[in-house]
């Protein structure tokens, strides 16, 4: 029935390999909606992990305070501490590797929904630092381009053929398999490792603290510097109080870091309040805070809570 | 390595040079060609020597003169390494030896040598191409041929397998260790080593097949530059395996010009050695790399010395009547020998390597794991290599998946490659490792 779609190799060599083409895409097209769409269920469907826990801050929550940041984020800020000290409900939507570019998509998506009372920013040291690495972890958002518009033009700037490369139904998990297995498995339905988004790291530092000569001055990333201004300038239109706070590292720098400087400067410009503790003394004192030089561990994170509590009670 | 527009200059300088020196050393007889030989190969090895390795050496003399408290005089200078230099460089000069040596014409149409040069499938990383093989392509007439052109796109495919699923996942870890070298342990190195072997092979053979496949489509046809090295039975044979395009450069131009095999024995190991040494300095301006290649060179050195010594100890074992324990043996020691090696390749500086290898002598664990999916997903791309290599080199007349006559199985092959790809492809920014070079 179908012979007259049938080229012949030798007599019409051009069509016959268009053909073979096409029934190549066919078998491509097929294969990557149906693994793509079936991973997206299972993306989706996760009970616990990162990626979990960034849906949860896209898509659900309502909390009167969030926190945003990295890993140091994720690791430094109790929300328990917020709620009692404060009176309001709190959410850490901190993630490990993620940087200014995955703070501002998910603040787009959550003020999309709805205005929480405050926002603190974890900021971290040489955030400004030019650093293509930075670019490329905005891939963890890629699962959120299809229905989060708000968060496109930030995915975009991964690369310009981002657009394209997302035709593909799998390219949004790729490399995501182990870690969507992960998120869907029984046992880790019972296992949540996180309390309404923070991560309590239990082990303590034994090492001295070390000095380092960070470079004074570097390249600056003018992208990141917008984006960073971009939140400040975001919040304040959505009457969102912003607090932004660096937390404390185990690590004796010789000078002020120079994206520190820069950010205190902006926060300055827009009546931002911005508390930097990178080399506060009660932490920098004492390694049984830390879980490396770069994290405070579960007491430290009390502490440091306790502080910027403090702080925004002051303000 | 960097591209910048600029130095496009560079190359028309050099293609200038040996497409006049190609005419001249054929049009001219006695010492006058062997001077304008002569004048294209100071030309070439110059660019070649300023761009890759003035800052080596100017390192080099400050740290001597530093020593006598000495300060020097010699400015370090900001220069990037135009990519692919060591490549087409080395393929220029094949072709103006070649004229010399009589087995080229030279070529007139200057469109046709720049393009000999600069053919952009091979431009940035090989293979080598020789005059004999490549030139005479450019000038014949090319129909569109069904399966050439689907012979070609399928190399391509497995070489973007290769390349995304494979070396650059092996790169993350790798990358994590190596860069870190205070921070890990003997097993993590251990595992960093092998899996850094398996890296840099699919990572480079990765890059020949994409760009052998590409070639062909375009109807033209490059030699083989990787036939499957970690299946060698003795160094000897893993170079004549491995990086072909560029062991044989070395081979026709120069070992055999300072006499190859046939001088006497002591000039001969000194031959072996010095090439290697040179191939290592080929690879980058830095110690790891001369002394990886010096390394390889006492491989082969010690091969030939011991090897009536090594014969007798297998027949007294007896191993020699186990053909199939003795040849995996055999392929096990070469594999070590080329990882213990890869060490220097890959380390960021000799120290590192000696604390690495120091490292590694004491088996110490537990195997660094930040994150399951960094080491099994490296697991399983070394499974699909090492099914998809078995498979060619033993099992070639079998089954076959991308071959298959059944276009369902066939074109399913096809979508499983593409899918490993979208699944397990590393997109963000691996560079491809031999562009350095």
């Amino acid at each position: 029935m179908l012979k007259f779609l049938v080229y012949d190799k030798k007599r019409n060599p051009y069509k016959y390999f268009f053909f073979k083409l096409i029934i190549l895409f066919a078998f491509v097209f097929v294969s990557d909606f149906l693994i793509g769409n079936l991973l997206r269920y299972y993306y989706f469907k996760q009970q616990r992990g990162a990626d979990y826990l960034t849906t949860y801050s896209i898509d659900s929550t309502k909390a009167d305070l969030l926190i945003f940041g990295s890993s140091r984020a994720s690791h430094h800020y109790q929300p328990s501490v917020f709620e009692n000290r404060l009176n309001l409900t709190c959410y850490n939507a901190g993630r490990d590797g993620s940087f200014l570019f995955n703070h501002y998509a998910i603040l787009e998506a959550v003020l999309k929904r709805y205005s929480p009372k405050i926002i603190i920013l974890d900021f971290s040291d040489g955030e400004f630092l030019k650093n293509e690495d930075n670019y490329d972890r905005i891939s963890s958002l890629l699962p959120y381009y299809k229905n989060h518009p708000e968060m496109r033009s930030i995915i975009e700037l991964k690369s310009p053929y981002e657009k394209f490369k997302l035709l593909s139904k799998i390219y949004p998990y790729n490399s995501s398999l182990l870690i969507i297995a992960g998120g869907n498995a029984i046992f880790s339905k019972k296992k949540r490792e996180d309390i309404n988004g923070y991560i309590p790291l239990t082990r303590v530092w034994n090492d001295s603290i070390r000095n380092e000569n960070a470079p004074i001055k570097y390249e600056i990333d003018s992208t990141k510097v917008k984006i960073y201004e971009s939140f400040i300038r975001d919040c304040l239109n959505s009457k969102v109080k912003l607090y932004i706070s660096c937390s404390p590292h185990f690590i004796k720098y010789t000078h002020r870091d120079y994206s520190i400087i820069l950010a205190q400067e902006i926060a300055k410009k827009y009546n931002i309040k911005f508390f930097d503790h990178l080399q506060d003394s009660i932490f920098i004192n004492n390694s049984e805070l830390f879980a490396d030089p770069l994290h405070l561990n579960d007491k430290g994170a009390q502490l440091f809570s306790n502080n910027i509590a403090d702080s925004i009670l002051s303000n | 390595m960097a591209f910048v527009p600029v130095y496009i200059l560079i190359l028309a300088f050099t293609i200038l040079i040996d497409y006049f020196a190609g005419i001249y050393i054929e049009k001219t007889e006695g010492k006058r060609r062997k001077l304008y030989l002569i004048f294209s190969l100071v030309a070439n090895i110059g660019v070649l020597a300023f761009f890759k390795y003035y800052n080596f050496l100017d390192n080099n003399l400050s740290f001597l003169l530093h020593s006598f408290g000495l300060t020097n005089p010699i400015p370090y200078l900001s220069i990037l390494l135009p990519i692919g230099l060591s490549f087409h460089t080395f393929q220029a000069m094949s072709y103006t030896i070649e004229v010399y040596r009589g087995h080229q014409k030279a070529e007139r149409h200057f469109g046709i040598y720049s393009l000999y040069v600069m053919f952009y499938p091979q431009l940035v990383a090989g293979p080598i191409e020789r005059p004999q093989n490549l030139l005479h392509q450019f000038r014949e007439k090319y129909n569109f041929d069904y399966d050439r052109i689907v012979e070609g796109l399928k190399l391509m495919l497995w070489g973007f397998v290769k390349k995304l699923v494979i070396a650059d996942r092996l790169a993350i870890y790798v990358n994590a260790v190596y860069n870190n070298p205070q921070q890990h342990n003997g097993m993590t190195f251990l595992i960093a080593t092998i899996f850094f072997a398996i890296q840099i092979y699919c990572d480079f053979s990765g890059y020949s097949d994409i760009a052998i496949g590409a070639a062909k489509v375009m109807g033209f046809k490059l030699m083989t530059n990787f036939n499957r090295p970690y299946f060698a039975k003795n160094i000897s044979e893993f170079w004549k395996r491995w990086h072909i395009s560029l062991s044989t450069w070395f081979k026709d131009y120069l070992y055999i010009s300072l006499g190859g095999n046939r001088v006497s024995v002591p000039r001969w190991y000194f031959n072996l050695l010095l090439v290697f040494i040179i191939s290592g300095l080929w690879h980058g301006a830095n110690w790891t790399y001369i002394i990886w290649g010096a390394l390889n060179g006492f491989y082969l050195v010690f091969a030939i010395i011991t090897y009536k010594f090594r014969k007798k100890i297998s027949t007294v074992l007896g191993i020699n009547k186990l053909p199939n324990i003795s040849q995996s043996l055999q392929i096990i020691t070469t594999f070590i020998l080329t990882c213990f090696a890869w060490i220097f390749f890959r380390a960021n500086n000799v120290t590192d390597a000696f604390d690495i290898i120091k490292k590694i002598s004491t088996f110490k664990g537990p195997v660094f794991i930040e994150d399951p999916s960094m080491i099994i997903y490296p697991i399983l791309a070394i499974f699909l290599l090492l099914f998809v290599e078995l498979k060619q080199e033993y099992y070639k007349g079998d089954f076959s998946f991308l071959n298959n006559k059944n276009w369902i199985l066939r074109n399913l092959s096809y979508t499983i490659l593409i899918i490993l790809i979208l699944l397990f492809g590393v997109f963000d920014g691996g560079q491809f490792i031999y562009f350095q070079f």
